[in-house]
C-alpha cells in the first residue's frame, strides 16, 4: 500500500512536469495551428539557463526566476520573426512549420552540446526543500511535492486566465475563429507572440524544476517532448483542460509501468496513445469536431 | 532587362507547352541515362571512398522513396518511417542469427512481416491526417524503438551484429568486396526506383495524388480513400524495410538508433531537399544529404547542430526541392 501511494505521488509529479510542457504546446496548436516540435528545445534551454544561474549565484530560486526568461524571449522572437513571416509568405500549411521546428529542436540540442559539452549537469536541490515530508504514513521527498504544487498552481492560474479574463476570452475566441477575432480589432500577431512566448516560458520553467531531479543534458528536451506529444494528442490537440487530464493519465501510466511492469515501461504510454487513436482519433477530451 | 527575359514571362501557348514537355522528357531521359552510366562506371572511375558514399546514397534513396510515396504521393507526412527501416534490419538480423534461417528466406519473410505489420499500423494511422498523422507515426516508431531497447531478442541497446551479406559464391563473387556489394545495392536501387515510378504513374498512384490534392473529393468520387492510404502506407513500409535490410548488410550491424526519431527526420529531409513530387527527387535528396553530411563531418564534429540548421533552411527556402528548382530554371530558359 505504501509503495503504491509513493508511486501515485511519483506519477502525479511526472504528470505535472509533462503538463507544464503540454499546456503551452496545446495552446500554441489550438491558437496558431502550429505543431511546435521545438517545444522540447525550450525545456532544454530553461534547464541550462537554470544550471548557469544556479551555479554562478548558488541560488535555486534565482535560477527558477531567470530560467524561463530566455525561453520566453526566444519563443516570442521565433514566433514573430520566423514562423509568422513564413506563414504570411504562404507557408501556412502547418506541416511546413512543424518540420521547421523539428529542425530547430535538433539545432538547439546540437548547439547546447557544442556550448556545454555532452556531460550530465545538475542543479542541487534547494536547502528548504531537500528534506522528506511525512504524508499519509509515508515519507516523501519535499522537492517532488513542490513540483506537484507548482503544476497544480500553474493549472489553476491557466484555468483562471482562460475562463475568467479578457485575455482568456480572446484566446478562446482565437481558437474558435481566428478571422473573426482579427475582424474585431485584436492584434492577433501580438497575441500569437505572447502565447508562444508564455508557452515557451512554461517549458523553460519545467526544465528548471526538473533539473534537481533528473540530469541536465543536451538531448533532454528531445526525450520529454515525445511524451508531451502523447499527452496533447490523448487530451485532444488544442484542448487545455483535456491536456491536464491526459497529463495525469500519461504520468500515472508511466509511473505505474516503471514500478510494476518495468519491461513495458518504454512503450506503455505509446500503447495507450494508439488505443486512444483507435477508439477516439480526435482525442479523449475533445468536444468540438475539427473539420478536415 | 534583356529581350529574352521579357519573352520568357509571356504565358506559353499549348503547342509550346507540348514541345516543352517533350523537351523536358528528353532532358530527363538523357540525365537518367547519364546518371545510370556514371553509376555503373563509378567503381572504375574513382577510389573506394566514392563507392562507399554511393552505397550510402542509394540506401538513403530507397528509404526516401518510401517516404516520398507517403509525403509526395499521398500528402501524408510521417515522422516514423525509421521504424520500418529498423524492422527491416532487425528482421533479417533475427531471421539469420537467432532463428538460423538462410538469408534468401529471411529477406522475403522480413518484408512479408513488415507488410502485415504496416497494414495494421497503417489502418490505425490513416484514420488521422495532418499533424495528428505525424504524431501517431512518431508514437509507433517510439514504441518499436522502446521495444528494440528493452527486448532480449534484439540484444537491447547494443544491437545485433554479424548480419550476413548475400552469398554470391555461386556466380564466383564475394559480396564482402565493396565493389560487388555496390553493384548489388545498385541493382536493388534500380529495381526499387523503377517499381516506385510504375506505382506513382499507375491508376493506384493517380488515386493517391487525388487524395493528396483533395481527400474529400476523392472520397466523393467513390474511391475507398482509407484502403488506398493503407496501401500506400504498406508499400512505403516495404521500401523503407528494404533500405533497412541493405543498411544492416552494409554495416553487418543493426541497433535501436536506426529506429530513432532523428533518422525518420533525416529521411523526410532527403525527400524535401529532392522535391516531393518527382521519382528522382528522393535520390537527388539522398545524394545532397549524404554528401553534405560527409562534408560537414570533415569541418566539424557538431553534426546535430548543423543537421538542424540545414533542415530549417531547406524547409524555409527550398520547400519544393532542388529538382523543382532545376525544372523551373529549365522552363525560364526555353
Amino acid at each position: 500500500m505504501q509503495v503504491f501511494l509513493t508511486q501515485v505521488l511519483n506519477g502525479l509529479q511526472l504528470s505535472m512536469l509533462v503538463y507544464l510542457l503540454a499546456a503551452g504546446l496545446t495552446l500554441i496548436f489550438g491558437l496558431m495551428n502550429i505543431l511546435n516540435l521545438a517545444h522540447g528545445a525550450f525545456f532544454t534551454l530553461g534547464a541550462y539557463c537554470g544550471v548557469v544561474v544556479g551555479s554562478s549565484t548558488g541560488s535555486f530560486w534565482l535560477a527558477l526566476l531567470v530560467g524561463p526568461l530566455l525561453p520566453l524571449l526566444l519563443g516570442i522572437a521565433l514566433q514573430s520573426m520566423v514562423l509568422q513571416p513564413l506563414a504570411e509568405r504562404g507557408r501556412s500549411t502547418h506541416l511546413d512549420l512543424a518540420l521547421l521546428t523539428f529542425g530547430l529542436l535538433f539545432a538547439t540540442a546540437g548547439a547546447v552540446e557544442w556550448l556545454f559539452g555532452s556531460a550530465f549537469l545538475s542543479i542541487p536541490t534547494p536547502m528548504a526543500l531537500s528534506g522528506h515530508l511525512d504524508l499519509l504514513g509515508i515519507s516523501y521527498p519535499a522537492y517532488r511535492l513542490f513540483i506537484i504544487g507548482i503544476g497544480l498552481a500553474v493549472a489553476a492560474a491557466l484555468t483562471f486566465v482562460f475562463d475568467r479574463t479578457l485575455l482568456g476570452a480572446t484566446l478562446r475566441a482565437g481558437v474558435d475563429n481566428r478571422a473573426m477575432v482579427t475582424a474585431l480589432g485584436v492584434n492577433i500577431n501580438a497575441l500569437f507572440a505572447i502565447v508562444f512566448g508564455l508557452g515557451a516560458a512554461l517549458a523553460g520553467l519545467a526544465g528548471v524544476i526538473a533539473a534537481p531531479l533528473t540530469s541536465v543534458y543536451s538531448q533532454m528536451g528531445i526525450t520529454i517532448v515525445v511524451e508531451t506529444f502523447v499527452v496533447v494528442v490523448v487530451g485532444g490537440l488544442g484542448n487545455l483542460r483535456g491536456s491536464f487530464y491526459a497529463s495525469l493519465i500519461v504520468g500515472m501510466t508511466n509511473a505505474m509501468s516503471q514500478a510494476y511492469l518495468p519491461e513495458v515501461e518504454m512503450f506503455a504510454i505509446y500503447a495507450l496513445l494508439i488505443g486512444v487513436m483507435i477508439v477516439r482519433p480526435q482525442g479523449l477530451f475533445r468536444s468540438v469536431e475539427r473539420v478536415a | 532587362m534583356s529581350e529574352e527575359a521579357t519573352i520568357a514571362r509571356t504565358p506559353p501557348t499549348a503547342r509550346e507547352t507540348v514541345a516543352l514537355a517533350a523537351q523536358v522528357q528528353r532532358t530527363t531521359c538523357v540525365l537518367a541515362a547519364a546518371v545510370l552510366l556514371g553509376a555503373l562506371a563509378l567503381p572504375w572511375l574513382s577510389a573506394s571512398y566514392a563507392t562507399t558514399l554511393a552505397i550510402e546514397i542509394m540506401i538513403g534513396g530507397i528509404f526516401a522513396s518510401g517516404i516520398n510515396l507517403l509525403l509526395g504521393g499521398t500528402g501524408l507526412v510521417s515522422l516514423g518511417q525509421g521504424m520500418f527501416l529498423g524492422l527491416g534490419g532487425y528482421g533479417i538480423g533475427i531471421g539469420t542469427t537467432v532463428l538460423g534461417l538462410p538469408l534468401w528466406l529471411s529477406v522475403p519473410a522480413t518484408l512479408l512481416v513488415v507488410a502485415i505489420l504496416a497494414a495494421g499500423i497503417g489502418a490505425v494511422c490513416t484514420r488521422t491526417r495532418g499533424v495528428e498523422f505525424l504524431l501517431i507515426t512518431l508514437a509507433f516508431s517510439q514504441m518499436f524503438f522502446g521495444a528494440a531497447i528493452k527486448l532480449r531478442l534484439t540484444n537491447g541497446s547494443d544491437g545485433m551484429s554479424g548480419i550476413p551479406r548475400p552469398d554470391l559464391t555461386f556466380v564466383g563473387l564475394n559480396s564482402d568486396n565493396p565493389v560487388v556489394f555496390y553493384y548489388y545495392v545498385l541493382i536493388v536501387t534500380i529495381f526499387a526506383v523503377a517499381a516506385m515510378r510504375r506505382i506513382i504513374s499507375s491508376p493506384f498512384g493517380s488515386v493517391l495524388a487525388a487524395i493528396r490534392e483533395s481527400e474529400r473529393r476523392a472520397a466523393a468520387m467513390g474511391y475507398a480513400v482509407g484502403r488506398y492510404k493503407i496501401g500506400a502506407f504498406v508499400i512505403a513500409a516495404i521500401a523503407c524495410a528494404a533500405a533497412g535490410v541493405l543498411q544492416a548488410q552494409y554495416t553487418y550491424f543493426i541497433n535501436p538508433d536506426s529506429m530513432s526519431w532523428q533518422l525518420s527526420g533525416e529521411g523526410v529531409l532527403m525527400v524535401i531537399i529532392g522535391g516531393a513530387t518527382t521519382v528522382a527527387g528522393p535520390l537527388v535528396g539522398a545524394a545532397v544529404f549524404v554528401l553534405a553530411k560527409q562534408g560537414l563531418s570533415i569541418v566539424t564534429t557538431e553534426y546535430m547542430m548543423f543537421f538542424g540548421i540545414f533542415f530549417m533552411l531547406v524547409v524555409a527556402l527550398f520547400r519544393n526541392g532542388l529538382v523543382e528548382a532545376l525544372k523551373a530554371a529549365l522552363w525560364s530558359k526555353s
